[in-house]
């Protein structure tokens, strides 16, 4: 690691004080992905500005047919919630498959979200409910949000303060772990809400996607077979030394009809 | 599981269990000394290149630096021929080519990783900000990673003239001609090509060490990860020529070895230049990074087998053609897992002719060596995978095979044909055992059962031997100490990593002299007794040498008490008898207990003894199902029978079997190094990529033991630290290439990735493979 400066903000305003009058500074809730990053030497900030122990950003309401989490909540803590559990139980059921407990009890969603690594479980969740990112500035619909891997919408110095999701009729996520890192070789949220069925996936594409066209199947029949035959083009998939593109978009499908199997 | 009757305590506590558990355990990198500096080494980032120049100016100016130090200085201190032991006669009279290999890189770099410059400095920050200051100019080479592709005409010549077509050395065991002659008569013949794959074996603990140098003797004392002192010592000696005298070593814990923490690398002996120079004691942590491009890489051997059968199925003739691959340099302990596949080539078949052909190439990549089971693993998992390939080919159950060409009980002990004598096995006894548990009749009715559930099953068995116990040294030595409490301390020279010779070595004595476990207390390379000879802890030979020795060193405290105690008596030696601590004259009913015969000061007595090769053996049986839709395996059983001697803590040694077949279900599954074939790069070189078996992945496993006691040692032992490891390998693989068999898939090579199986059971869908 770097010498750097690390500063324990008290307030939001504060971080984005440091934001602003230091282009260098970085952002860090639980570190989870930051800290192994500096570690390596592969970032070189000249603040680490922290947030996650600021109490406004921590917490899990439940109202209106919303479920509102706070940017600095940590994994575990949305796994474990009672309030998250009732209104959106394949949300804190995804939560509770990211990392191992040592991440969970560090890591945050509004780090998850802001970092958006393209096989990090909660894009898939947050596009897969339609939900609301808000910001120290503004609300950014999750549609307009993700823009490929590790792109988001916030702009320099935006903070994200809280996630707003629309409670569905029904969700599901199916998640097939990559066997190395954990992380999302496919993973596949599948939401029912007023408006239709979204399907979101991560891992198997360079970012998270919407799958429109089994979206469109699962309109006309919600159920598993709907997708069978459902376009989806390996070209548009990842490839590495762990899989082909065609074993990545397998995944997909055969996560999507799992997660479609476990709707509730 | 019944209980040892030389149990003393609770079978299930280890006596370090505590300490290393609860954090308590002192581990290289916990040793910290006044004034110590702290070591950076700049490493190669390209796989093959010449070294034009390397500027370390402005690194020696940045604030705390107090060394820097280049190939130059490796070359001017004379540390550049590494020891190492291909030693055996190849082809022809061939020896074996041994490249130099200065402790740092000079002129050469030959591996992504390979060290080349080292900073030290007043903090390890400092040290890593200078290293980033060292510029080096390459003149790029082109790589070969592949050791076929470096046999190869035409291939990038990683040491010119020293070792021409980077072939290190040719060997080969058995006799070609009988083979051949068998082949020739064959009613049929299986062949398969198979790839041990290259691996890291990835100890928890990464690699650390502290050196001191001491300008009064010109000695250096080492504080590092070892399995064992006197092998390091001998090979950091050989490397450096200081005088082993002049080496010494102060040890704690060791956080897994698994024979990749047995070598003298070059680090260390950089360490010392920088040791000497500095005046100041200097210590080095690496990374887990670091480890991967650095710690020596396990297996990597690509072998043709072909197995020739009679109209019965009886084994006529083996064949095996290698390529082992040795990483850029023969690392120290590199041939061992060549050997060792020559000891035990007919494994616990009766195979009359047997032929083994060896290509040991250098390729630009980590240097491999040992790594647990060292070429045992590799050779089981050929000959296990040809015997159940020719068990399908001919239709022929696979147990059913194996019993017809078994070794008979009676023919023990067995002379192979590459020479080995196999002291006893019974291995139709093993086999009857382990289908038994395992329930192997009833086979078919789970497999239909899983077919109703979408599952492929797979069946897949080994029964394998293995040579283990014997080591290098000339003889193995234990030393007792007793004191006045009546306490006895055992001092060896071996070194647990994980491996609980406190608890182990301390029943022995405890059980010899017939005292309770907590009056024995075991001191492993403890300094002042570093004189003692003895073999490293490896090839799974520590109860069998160190153990043993133990038991004499036990039995010779006694004798050494008696004419002590007869003194005190004022009786003959003869008329003195010894029981749980106290000796005591019959004819005067007087008593001396053992401590007291330190009241005057400690008692001492060296032990010492030298021993063959045990061959512990034992069949397992596994149960897979794979999910067709995402390739992944579930391992549905698991039950093993092993012959491991007579065994003295059945904890430790069911903990050694659950480790060994861990290991080989994380290489057989996900782990495998891969370097990018054009670069040279690591392209596996941390944990996001490098898979390492989960604890899940085995969910239970079902021990029996069926122990024919070994007479190579008075404890009837048997090493088996490896021979789960040993078993585990080829019968994972078989039980996976079985379930997809149905689908006419008749080969895999590890690891058996959920991708790797996905695609084999989609081409054999659709018809191909």
């Amino acid at each position: 690691m770097y010498a750097l400066n690390y500063v324990k903000v008290k307030s939001l305003a504060e971080a984005a004080k440091m934001l602003a009058s230091n282009p260098e500074a970085k952002l860090m809730a639980g570190g989870m992905t930051l800290v192994p990053t500096l570690k390596q030497r592969l970032a070189q900030p000249s603040h680490l500005v922290d947030i996650g122990a600021l109490p406004e950003l921590r917490g899990i309401t439940a109202k209106a047919g919303t479920l509102t989490i706070g940017a600095a909540t940590k994994h575990h803590d949305v796994a474990t919630s009672a309030v998250a559990k009732k209104a959106i139980p394949s949300l804190a059921y995804l939560a509770g498959l990211i990392g191992d407990p040592q991440v969970r009890n560090l890591g945050t969603i509004g780090g998850s979200v802001a970092n958006n690594d393209p096989a990090a479980d909660y894009p898939a969740a947050v596009l897969g409910l339609g939900a609301t990112v808000v910001t120290n500035k503004r609300e950014i619909a999750a549609d307009d949000y993700f823009q490929g891997m590790f792109t988001t919408a916030l702009e320099e110095g935006e903070i994200i303060t809280r996630i707003v999701f629309p409670v569905p009729r029904r969700a599901a996520y199916a998640k097939f772990a990559h066997p190395a890192s954990g992380y999302a070789m496919a993973g596949v949220f599948v939401a029912q809400t007023s408006d239709g069925t979204r399907v979101a996936v991560t891992g198997a594409g360079p970012g998270v996607f919407r799958w429109k066209a089994a979206e469109t199947a699962l309109g006309k029949n919600p159920k598993a077979a709907a997708i069978e035959g459902v376009a989806l083009d390996a070209g548009e998939m990842n490839e590495d030394i762990h899989a082909t593109r065609e074993y990545r978009a397998n995944l997909v499908r055969v996560m999507a009809k799992r997660a479609i199997a476990q709707l509730r | 599981m019944s209980t040892s009757a030389h149990s003393h305590h609770d079978p299930k506590m280890r006596v370090e269990d505590v300490r290393l558990i609860t954090g308590g355990g002192k581990y290289a990198a916990d040793w910290n000394f006044p004034g110590q500096l702290h070591a950076q080494f700049v490493r190669s980032d390209r796989a093959h290149a010449v070294i034009v120049a390397v500027n370390t100016e402005a690194a020696r100016k940045h604030p705390g630096v107090k060394g820097v130090f280049t190939g130059a200085d490796a070359v001017r201190a004379g540390y550049t021929k590494p020891p190492h032991s291909l030693t055996f006669a190849g082809v022809n009279g061939m020896k074996a080519r041994a490249p130099e290999r200065p402790v740092l890189a000079h002129g050469k770099v030959r591996f992504v990783g390979e060290a080349l410059a080292l900073v030290v400095a007043e903090s390890a920050a400092a040290a890593a900000d200078a290293a980033e200051l060292i510029e080096i100019e390459y003149r790029d080479l082109p790589a070969v990673v592949s050791p076929e592709g470096a046999l190869a005409d035409g291939a990038p010549q990683l040491h010119e003239d020293v070792v021409p077509g980077n072939l290190a050395l040719e060997t080969e065991a058995g006799d070609a001609a009988a083979v051949e002659a068998a082949f020739a008569n064959a009613a049929h013949i299986t062949r398969l090509k198979l790839e041990v794959t290259r691996v890291a074996p990835n100890p928890m603990e990464p690699r650390a060490c502290l050196v001191n140098h001491d300008p009064a003797d010109d000695s250096y004392l080492f504080h590092v990860c070892s399995q064992g002192i006197t092998t390091l010592r001998k090979q950091l000696s050989a490397y450096t020529s200081v005088s082993e005298d002049r080496i010494r070593f102060e040890l704690g814990d060791v956080g897994g070895g698994f024979g990749q923490r047995t070598p003298a690398y070059p680090e260390y002996c950089a360490l010392m230049i920088a040791a000497k120079e500095t005046g100041r004691p200097v210590r080095w942590v690496s990374t887990r990074s670091e480890g991967f491009l650095s710690d020596t890489h396990g297996r990597g051997n690509i072998i043709e087998g072909a197995l020739a059968l009679d109209r019965d199925a009886r084994f006529l003739a083996m064949r095996l053609e290698w390529v082992n691959d040795m990483g850029a340099y023969l690392s120290p302990a590199s041939p061992g897992h060549i050997r060792n596949t020559t000891i035990c080539m007919t494994g616990v078949y009766r195979i009359p002719a047997l032929y083994a052909h060896y290509r040991v190439a250098l390729t630009n990549t980590t240097p491999v060596s040992s790594y647990r089971g060292a070429g045992r693993p590799d050779i089981a998992y050929v000959v296990e995978r040809l015997v159940s390939q020719a068990a399908a080919e001919l239709d022929v159950d696979a147990a059913e095979l194996r019993r017809r060409n078994f070794i008979p009980p009676e023919a023990f002990p067995y002379k192979t044909p590459t020479g080995s004598t196999y002291e006893y096995a019974d291995l139709p006894g093993v086999l009857d055992k382990a289908l038994r548990l395992a329930d192997w009749k009833g086979f078919p009715k789970r497999r239909a059962r899983a077919e109703k559930r979408g599952k492929l099953r797979g069946l897949g068995i080994s029964t394998v031997i293995e040579n283990s116990g014997a080591g290098q040294a000339a003889k193995d030595e234990v030393e007792l100490e007793l004191d006045a409490h009546g306490t006895v301390v055992a001092y060896t020279v071996s070194k647990a990593q994980g491996h609980s010779h406190e608890t182990t070595l301390a029943m022995i004595v405890a059980d010899a002299l017939g005292l309770p476990l907590d009056r024995v207390e075991v001191r492993q390379c403890a300094p002042g007794k570093q004189q003692l000879q003895g073999n490293h802890t490896g090839g799974s030979r520590t109860t069998v040498g160190a153990g043993s020795v133990c038991h004499l060193a036990a039995l010779k405290l006694i004798e050494h008490g008696r004419s002590l105690a007869a003194l005190d008596l004022g009786v003959e030696p003869s008329q003195v008898e010894y029981a749980k601590g106290v000796f005591r004259s019959r004819e005067s009913g007087r008593s001396v207990r053992l401590g007291d015969l330190a009241k005057n000061g400690a008692v001492s007595v060296v032990g010492e003894g030298k021993f063959g090769s045990t061959f512990p053996n034992g069949c397992h049986i596994v149960e897979v199902e794979i999910d067709p839709e995402t390739g992944t395996t579930e391992i549905a059983s698991y039950a093993t029978v092993d012959d491991c001697g007579k065994v003295i803590n059945h904890t430790v040694v069911e903990g050694q079997l659950h480790g060994g077949i861990a290991q080989g279900a994380g290489q057989v599954f996900g782990e495998q190094i891969v370097y990018d074939p054009g670069t040279g790069q690591l392209l596996t070189g941390s944990f996001m990529d490098y898979c390492m078996p989960r604890a899940g992945m085995l969910r239970e496993i079902s021990t029996e033991e069926h122990p024919t006691p070994s007479k190579v040692s008075p404890l009837g032992v048997k090493g088996m630290g490896e021979s789960g490891c040993t078993a585990s390998l080829p019968a994972l693989a078989n039980a996976v290439v079985d379930a997809l068999r149905p689908l006419g898939v008749g080969h895999l090579d590890m690891p058996m990735t959920p991708a790797k199986l996905w695609h084999a059971v989609r081409t054999a869908r659709k018809g191909g493979n």
